[in-house]
């Protein structure tokens, strides 16, 4: 079979080099070479336009309004308070201003222009941040449940985020020539025993939850690792393979799909052996002709898990363990105060779809500055979309919470409802090119016409999942709630139905290409009946999925 | 009698003479010596004079014999005002011309005239153009402002005046008349009546240049040989000499109407400029060429309108007769007659009519007449006199013959300015820039011969930041659409990359395909230094002079300040630096480069 394009450009790239630098060079446009697009995703970035200023902009004979997106790496998604003063200041300087938090624990810049790249990226990295495979065919941001309270040993485990990045970080040095303007290394080996020069046939994900807390989706990932912790112990982990959500409408052959747990791996060289041959299996095996079929949950499902396992024990050495038993009760954020068991402080700051921005009263941007500055606490990204004012000494908690109150962020996340503080939608208009409806543009106005619905059915405090997405990939992981609206045309989206509150179980579609009276209608008439027939405390995603989903299969 | 070493020189220069030559010597010898018995210098100037006359005749004397002392008295200064070329480019081919006929010419700018020179002169003819709303360029302003601060005794001074200009506006030829009025007035005699050009003016400029030859001409067979050569000897023979009546040949402009059919801002959102692409269709073929102008007329503003009408207490259907044609008041003072920022002639001939001091400001006609009212002191009939038409406004036109037909494009920036911290907006500027699509329009077009493209195989540079890229723009498309061969090279530069990039994606198309070879481009406002197109020319130095070396030819268009003075002291630059030359002979280069149509302005 014919190999997929950006198969060719990966491997004529030189290292992820291509010719970036004369695409950056080229001041006739504010876009890039078609081919150093793709190269550029490696790079953490990825050129957008604004979707909203095309056909004006065409009438303008101007070519489109070109900018693009930084995503920063950030494993297990913790910022230093002088980090994020630096983000704070690049975000004005650099960007659109607002600073998105991802589904995947860090942060998006938009709407850089060409010329501001560099300079963004050297600022960055003055403060230790970049932005190296936080996209591309590459190992992602890898993410970890984010409370430190859920355990004692939440340090241990998280520490392995950082671990496992770097194990399967590119060994290109491209990120430091063209951003940083840093000279050739004369003796550096750019061989990469991990990438070669093909990288992955596609994106690939790691998570590690720590139980009981399922904050990042764990079985949505091409790995994800559990955390089994005896008696404040970490043990090891559950490993759970090809996971993965996004579907393409009109292909029947794509599917969301949750990670097979294979076995469980302790001690830490064994632990990142497992890891680092499940993705040379990737790369070797893994479908490098079609796109739409090359992540690891297709991958895995053509050899079957079996098969899997054995071609893992032939790389590592080693077999795995049986699976050990855990237990996920949780997925939404621990909003408000909490303590470790150190003592230590922690605010969960409610950021609507993760968009950090001041709007009248909530000034959430200015508070998280003016908290950053006393350099009193740290920040860690939820892979729910929202911050944590983190590691708050306990001499410190007022002076954090005055600042918080002052800028109404207590305000805001004490008197927003439960339905919008488990509400999540991805990116979508205007800088997303993929999608077909609006996401987290629209999701605040929809969510205030489902809590008068709640209301009437006399459930306001009712804790149900809805998230929300422009298009079938699913960055919001849609497929994972109890109510899924999976975008598939401007003002339509696809209704799901029938996930489980934790993210252990896929919702299923249940109506196609609704508008929003419609989408309203059928949740009014699901509720109504939710509400009579449902069973003790029944979730709405288990009811519907018992009601309407199950006895269809 | 003569010295060693003079004679020595003498015997030099007779050694290789040919008899003809020796003859001329000697009578020119007899010539001088006759100059200087009665008292007469040589002129100051006087050996490059005699150095540029030898020659001259010599080279003539294969042909035919001449009185050698006829050399001595034909002489004239030609003087040029100008601001487009025009008239330099005529006084320098007339200096040539009458080179050829035996003439000393000492020719000038009048920018670099010392205007107190006039009081020496005998013949003195003057190549001028009109500009503004019937000003003088701006290169004859000091002259101008001279002459009419009185002179020294001008009475022996022989003159005439060639005045350029443009019957589309209003005060057709007006400076050049002015000059040839004044002159007369202070006691100069008009050698030959003046000639006033339209834009056609090749015939015409002749025609008066032969009169103003066969006057010399006269002057001079009426000195014999032999006879003193009084001072004044000129306008002793003027009294023998015949003006012609001069022959006007007629020229119609055509005046062509269209409808807008394309009206884009091209700034986007964030933009400080405001920067029209307007599309004319016409159901008539225009002829004209890339680098020509359309002119417009603009119609006022309504609320400047009302508010005369207001004032002056005249209905708006009155009928209202101005220069020759009858009006109704709404529509002549919509469409006809400038009524605002008038100029100070204006203001004050109305002083003089309403009999009040009225301070010399420019200002429009509605203040005008509110606070010095005119009623009860004359009538609305007299007022109406003493204005002046709508003066038209040149636009380069955007489009190319060959890729647009049956279109004129043209590339509008609507022209914002602050009065005592109030936005205003320049009157055709802002009428164009709120006319709608469908609406109908008035034009003509305005050729200019001295901006053309070269041969299809010669290389372009072209430096047009801001609506500046006009023609720029047509260059191309009509280059691409004719295929021709030569590079063409692009400067361009505005405020900000994002909202400013004027015609962006049309020269990316031209990228591509290669029909642009080069483009620089510069961005003011997105960083913090100012960065303009001369910076873009400087860090290219070495590739533009290998360009210009190779016989690029350069083209410059857009603000005359100070846009055009910056650039043009860049490649004055990139010639001393690149090019290894003295700033003298850089600016001989350049000039000869304009005289030779390789490096053309059409700035405003
Ligand atoms: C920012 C984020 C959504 C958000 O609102 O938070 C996001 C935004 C985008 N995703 Fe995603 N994805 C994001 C999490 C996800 C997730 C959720 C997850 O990983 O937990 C998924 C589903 C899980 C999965 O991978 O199966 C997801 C599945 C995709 C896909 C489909 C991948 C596939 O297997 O087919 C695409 C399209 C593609 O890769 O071709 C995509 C592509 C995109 C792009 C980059 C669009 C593009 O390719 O040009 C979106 C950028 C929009 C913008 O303007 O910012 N994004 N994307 C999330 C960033 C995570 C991060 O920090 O790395
Ligand atoms: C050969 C040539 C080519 C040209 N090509 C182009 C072209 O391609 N594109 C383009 O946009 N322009 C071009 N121009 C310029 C254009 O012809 C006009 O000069 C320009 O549009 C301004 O005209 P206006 O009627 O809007 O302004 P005007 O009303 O004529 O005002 C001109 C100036 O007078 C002053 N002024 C006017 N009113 C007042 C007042 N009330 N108080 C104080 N000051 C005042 C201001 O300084 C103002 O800028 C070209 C000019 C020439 C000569
Ligand atoms: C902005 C502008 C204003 C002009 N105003 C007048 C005018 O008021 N009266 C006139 O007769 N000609 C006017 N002209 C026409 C010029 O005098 C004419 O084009 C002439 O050929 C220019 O000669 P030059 O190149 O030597 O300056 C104007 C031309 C321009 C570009
Ligand atoms: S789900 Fe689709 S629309 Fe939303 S950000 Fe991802 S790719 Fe874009």
């Amino acid at each position: 079979m014919e190999l997929s394009p950006s198969e060719r450009i990966k491997i004529e790239s030189r290292g992820l080099r291509g010719t970036l630098k004369e695409s950056l060079a080229d001041d006739l446009t504010g876009a890039l070479r078609e081919d150093d697009k793709i190269l550029l995703k490696h790079h953490g970035m990825y050129e957008q336009d604004d979707r909203d200023r095309r056909e004006e902009r065409a009438e303008k004979k101007l070519e489109r309004l070109y900018s693009f997106m930084i995503r920063l790496r950030i494993p297990g998604g913790l910022m230093t308070a002088q980090q994020w003063i630096a983000l704070h200041n690049i975000a004005g300087e650099h960007s659109t201003g607002t600073i998105k938090i991802t589904t995947r624990q860090t942060v998006q810049l938009h709407g850089i222009i060409k010329s501001h790249m560099k300079p963004t990226l050297k600022s960055f990295y003055l403060e230790g941040l970049d932005s190296i495979a936080a996209c591309g065919d590459v190992n992602r941001n890898v993410m970890c449940s984010s409370h430190p309270k859920v355990s004692a040993v939440h340090e241990e485990v998280f520490r392995f985020a950082d671990k496992i990045s770097t194990l399967a970080l590119p060994k290109t040095r491209a990120y430091y020539e063209i951003w940083l303007d840093q000279e050739k290394l004369a003796d550096y080996n750019e061989e990469d025993p991990l990438y070669k020069d093909t990288y992955l046939p596609r994106k690939f994900k790691i998570a590690i939850a720590i139980p009981p807390h399922n904050d990042v989706d764990v079985l949505a990932n091409d790995i994800g690792l559990i955390a089994i912790i005896e008696n404040n112990k970490l043990l090891g982990f559950n490993v759970a393979v090809g996971g993965g959500l996004s579907t393409t409408h009109g292909n029947a052959a794509t599917y969301a799909r949750l990670g097979t747990v294979i076995g469980f791996v302790s001690g830490e060289e064994k632990i990142l052996k497992t890891v680092y041959e499940i993705i040379t299996i990737q790369r070797d095996y893994g479908n490098r002709s079609d796109r739409k079929q090359a992540r690891l949950k297709y991958t895995l499902d053509k050899m079957g898990v079996d098969n899997f396992k054995i071609e893992l024990f032939k790389r590592s050495g080693f077999m795995l363990e049986p699976e050990r038993s855990y237990i996920l009760e949780q997925r939404s954020d621990y909003y408000g105060w909490q303590q470790n068991h150190e003592g230590l402080w922690y605010y969960t700051v409610f950021v609507e779809n993760g968009r950090i921005v001041d709007e009248g009263a909530h000034r959430v941007k200015t508070a998280l500055f003016e908290i950053a500055k006393t350099g009193k606490s740290d920040f860690r990204f939820t892979g729910n979309q929202n911050v944590m004012v983190s590691d708050v000494k306990p001499a410190h908690k007022n002076e954090i919470h005055d600042l918080l109150e002052k800028y109404g962020v207590i305000w805001n996340t004490a008197s927003s409802s439960p339905v919008r503080k488990n509400s999540m939608a991805c990116v979508a208009f205007p800088t997303c090119p993929l999608a077909l409806a609006e996401a987290q543009r629209y999701m605040p106005s929809f969510i205030s016409k489902v809590e008068p619905l709640l209301e009437k059915y006399g459930m306001p405090r009712d804790e149900i999942v809805i998230r929300m997405t422009g298009c079938p990939n699913g960055c919001g992981r849609p497929y994972l709630a109890e109510i899924g609206l999976v975008g598939s045309n401007e003002g339509r989206y696809n209704l799901h139905i029938g996930g489980d509150r934790l993210g252990l179980r896929l919702n299923t579609k249940y109506k196609e290409n609704l508008n929003e009276s419609e989408i309203l209608s059928e949740i009014d008439s699901m509720f109504s009946i939710f509400i009579q027939e449902k069973n003790g405390g029944e979730t709405f995603g288990d009811f519907s999925n018992r009601k309407w989903i199950a006895h269809q299969s | 009698m003569l010295s060693e070493p003079k004679l020595k020189n003498l015997n030099e220069l007779v050694r290789d003479l040919s008899k003809d030559e020796i003859i001329w010597m000697n009578g020119y010898l007899a010539g001088v010596s006759r100059l200087e018995t009665n008292g007469v210098s040589i002129p100051q100037n006087g050996k490059h004079l005699v150095a540029e006359t030898v020659a001259e005749t010599i080279h003539v004397s294969n042909v035919t014999t001449i009185q050698p002392a006829a050399v001595v008295v034909k002489k004239m200064t030609l003087a040029f005002g100008t601001e487009t070329n025009n008239s330099k480019k005529l006084a320098t081919q007339f200096a040539a011309k009458a080179k050829q006929k035996g003439v000393a010419v000492k020719l000038t700018s009048l920018e670099q005239y010392k205007p107190t020179d006039i009081a020496k002169e005998e013949n003195f003819f003057v190549v001028m153009s009109t500009q503004g709303e019937g000003e003088p360029p701006k290169a004859a302003k000091k002259f101008y402002d001279y002459i009419f601060n009185g002179v020294g005794d001008v009475s022996n001074l022989n003159y005439s005046v060639l005045a350029l200009g443009d019957t589309s506006y209003p005060m057709y030829c007006k400076a050049g008349e002015d000059v040839d009025v004044r002159l007369d007035s202070i006691g100069a005699k008009r050698a030959i009546p003046m000639m006033k050009c339209d834009v056609d003016f090749a015939s015409d400029a002749n025609n008066w240049f032969e009169q103003v030859l066969s006057f010399v001409d006269k002057q001079s067979a009426s000195v014999q040989p032999g006879s003193t050569l009084s001072q004044n000897g000129g306008s002793v023979l003027q009294n023998g000499y015949e003006a012609k009546p001069i022959q006007k040949t007629s020229h119609t402009k055509k005046n062509f109407e269209g409808v807008v059919s394309a009206h884009i801002n091209l700034n986007d959102l964030g933009s400080s400029k405001e920067t029209y692409h307007i599309e004319i269709a016409c159901e008539e073929e225009i002829e004209y060429l890339p680098g020509d102008a359309i002119g417009v007329v603009p119609e006022n503003n309504l609320w400047e309108v009302e508010k005369v009408l207001s004032f002056s207490a005249i209905p708006r259907n009155r009928k209202i007769s101005f220069r020759g044609e009858e009006f109704e008041a709404e529509e002549l003072f919509t469409k006809k007659i400038s009524i605002s920022f008038l100029p100070e002639r204006i203001i004050q001939s109305y002083a003089k009519l309403v009999g009040q001091k009225i301070p010399s400001a420019r200002m429009n006609l509605a203040d005008l007449i509110r606070i010095y009212p005119f009623k009860g002191i004359v009538s609305f009939d007299e007022v109406i006199a003493i204005l002046e038409p709508i003066t038209p406004r040149l636009y380069s036109i955007a489009s190319s013959p060959a890729a647009h037909s049956g279109q004129m494009h043209i590339t509008l920036s609507r022209n914002k300015f602050l009065v005592n911290d109030d936005v205003k907006y320049g009157l055709c500027s802002d009428w164009l820039s709120h006319i709608h699509s469908e609406a109908p329009i008035k034009f003509y077009v305005h050729r200019n011969n001295n901006f053309k493209l070269p041969s299809h195989v010669d290389d372009v540079i072209m430096i047009g930041p801001g609506t500046g890229i006009a023609p720029f723009r047509s260059f191309l498309a009509e280059r691409d659409a004719t295929g021709a061969g030569g590079r063409n090279w692009l400067f361009f530069g505005e405020q900000h990359f994002l909202s400013d990039f004027l015609y962006q994606t049309e020269l990316q198309s031209w990228k591509e395909t290669g029909v642009l070879s080069n483009i620089s481009l510069a961005w003011s406002r997105d960083q913090q230094e100012k960065i303009y197109v001369q910076h873009r020319m400087k860090e290219n130095a070495a590739e533009l002079w290998s360009w210009i070396e190779s016989g690029a030819c350069i083209y410059l268009c857009g603000a005359k300040e100070p846009m055009s003075v910056d650039v043009e002291n860049t490649l004055l630059d990139i010639i001393i630096t690149q090019g290894n030359r003295t700033e003298t002979e850089a600016k001989e280069l350049l000039d000869e480069m304009e005289m030779n149509g390789r490096y053309s302005k059409d700035v405003y």
